[in-house]
């Protein structure tokens, strides 16, 4: 009795052919361009598939590398899988119930993502917000900078292969995220930004937790830099990695830490002032390398303006109410409002139309995150696979921004 | 507001404007037409007393009627957010020219705003759905798709004609509930 004879994989008839090649799904159709150009191997070249499950993609996100031997000819991410519609969801909700809808965005740094389209709200209804209330907005936000960039710092270290750094930046966030939990009430997804002012007053739990961390966090933060920013071994793998020049980075509409790593003074809370940062006294740090060590040092040099703003906030805070008087429902006249805010990633924006009644005509949402997705494909070709995760990480983005 | 910064652009832009200069808090609205939008860029990219370097937001708006491409720029010439509005983009051709010979990040904003209204732009190299999968043929933030807890109230009774369309050409045209007061 014979064995039944199976066909060798080595027989070329039964190669793939080229357009169901693909290792996680056949190659789609080429429709453009620049699919025609990615998808079309030439020799030596094969397609590898990064994601949507790989750990150090900062969310789900699905890259296809290009790769010739180790090196990354090119790629190509693939998004949409945490995509929610929220824009479409705003339409069908009143003004209120937006701002719960939109701190998911960007989960890191959910403050930032009320911030912009609560500023835009109150542009169409024309409220005054008082100043208690912008100095506490000031405040958190600031706060809320500090812990993203930690987490960004501890990240960054574990996409390189340092473990040390995230139990040390934890520690920050854990006391920062307890002091905000004391005042908003949740420790993720804050939801505390109101129309026309904030939702509760300081109160003395947040105040006497806030004086305690402040007294030690100079000290505590330079410590847990000091870890990365003085580690050779860290120093010599984030340098000149993912170099990226001024007009680049202008051309491809980056925002925040990554423009300003590259030589563009550009920080919107001093380029376009709003709330109370024009009587606050801090730096816009700039450094001109462009590379991902210069992007990391440059959210450290951040963290330290941060601090600064937050202790001019505790002398200069004044009295006052937190909420402008609002009717309930509120109807905006017909128009139009724009409104960007310097988050810890970038610009957050947002356009709302309103067209008179209690739900946004039209509520676009700019996260920063989806254009520093976008530098990615510039910067990796020619470096190694190893690099693809320690260049994005350097870029920082969150998926729940990028895919809304 | 920045009165003189509205003058300006009244002067350098003269008949390509399509209505007129508005202001309101700390933004300057232009209207253009949708073929003038490469010429006006590029005036306001590169000429020297413009030099709006930094381009803060891309976004398509269904208006219910017809399509708008409306642009956010950022520049050191004026303390003013300069809106720029392109208009009057027909529903059954939504047609308009790609920026992305000035800003290379706009595409994936383009993308996005393909993915979303249908809307076409012309010389972009990558236009294709960015957050739906590739078979999905309709365009969610169009006025005339409604969310599935309306859909029985649509005029398709639960089906909603713009999916049998495989080009926003070629979609049937639907009632629009809600149209824009103001635009």
């Amino acid at each position: 009795m014979t064995a039944p004879t199976r066909p060798s994989l080595d027989d070329p008839s039964l190669t793939i052919p080229l357009e169901h090649a693909g290792i996680f799904e056949p190659i789609p159709l080429a429709r453009t361009e620049r699919q025609q150009e990615f998808y079309g191997l030439r020799d030596g070249e094969m397609l590898l598939n990064m994601g949507p499950q790989h750990p150090s993609t900062h969310g789900v996100l699905r890259v296809v590398l290009k790769i010739s031997g180790e090196q990354v000819v090119d790629l190509d991410p693939v998004l949409g899988y945490l995509h929610r519609g929220v824009e479409k969801i705003a339409e069908n909700s009143d003004f209120h119930h937006i701002i719960s809808q939109l701190d998911p965005l960007e989960y890191i740094s959910s403050l930032f993502c009320e911030w912009s389209p609560v500023m835009s709200f109150e542009k169409l209804l024309d409220v005054q917000v008082p100043r208690r209330a912008e100095y506490i907005r000031v405040l958190t936000g600031e706060l809320n900078r500090i812990a993203s960039h930690m987490l960004f710092m501890g990240w960054y270290a574990l996409d390189l292969g340092g473990i040390t750094p995230i139990l040390w930046s934890f520690a920050e966030r854990d006391e920062i995220v307890e002091i905000l939990a004391a005042i908003t009430g949740a420790k993720l997804l804050f939801n505390y930004f109101r129309i026309g002012g904030v939702n509760g007053d300081l109160n003395h739990e947040f105040m006497s937790r806030l004086g305690d961390w402040m007294s030690r966090a100079g000290a505590q933060l330079e410590a847990g830099m000091g870890l990365l920013n003085e580690n050779e071994i860290f120093v010599r793998r984030a340098r000149g990695l993912g170099v990226l020049d001024r007009e680049t980075a202008l051309r491809m509409c980056a925002t925040g830490p990554n423009l300003r790593a590259s030589g563009v003074p550009f920080d919107i809370r001093r380029a376009h002032p709003y709330s109370v940062y024009p009587e606050l006294e801090f730096e816009v740090p700039t450094r001109r390398e462009g590379d991902s060590l210069a992007r990391y040092l440059l959210r450290m040099d951040e963290v330290r303006q941060s601090l600064r703003i937050i202790d001019q906030c505790l002398h200069q805070m004044p009295d006052g109410p937190v909420m402008a008087r609002l009717p309930r429902l509120l109807r905006p006249r017909p128009g139009r409002a724009y409104s960007a805010v310097e988050g810890p990633r970038g610009q957050y924006s947002c356009y709302a139309i309103s067209d008179g009644t209690d739900q946004p005509f039209r509520l676009r949402i700019h996260d920063p995150s989806f254009l520093h997705l976008q530098l990615v494909g510039l910067l990796m070709p020619g470096n190694l696979i190893a690099d693809t995760m320690a260049i994005m990480a350097s870029l920082d983005p969150v998926m729940g921004g990028v895919d809304k | 507001m920045d009165r003189a910064f509205r003058a300006l652009v009244e002067r350098t832009f003269g008949d390509l404007l399509t209505g007129p200069v508005r202001q309101r808090n700390d933004e300057t609205e232009m209207r253009i037409r949708p073929g003038d939008v490469p010429q006006v860029m590029r005036t306001l990219h590169d000429d020297p007393r413009l030099r709006f370097e930094y381009l803060g937001d891309l976004a398509g708006v269904d208006t219910g009627t017809d399509f708008q491409v409306v642009y956010h720029l950022w520049s050191v010439v004026t303390p003013d957010w300069l809106r720029v509005v392109a208009d009057g983009i027909p529903r059954d051709q939504p047609r308009i020219p790609s920026i992305t010979f000035l800003w290379k990040g706009a595409e994936w904003m383009e993308r996005e705003a393909y993915d979303m209204f249908g809307l076409v732009f012309e010389g972009n190299r990558d236009l294709r759905r960015i957050y739906l999968p590739d078979d999905f043929v309709s365009f969610p933030l169009r006025k005339d798709f409604h969310l599935p807890d309306d859909a029985s109230r649509s005029p398709g009774g639960g089906v909603r004609p713009m999916e049998d369309a495989a080009t926003p050409a070629d979609a049937a045209a639907t009632t629009v509930r809600r149209t824009a007061k103001s635009r």
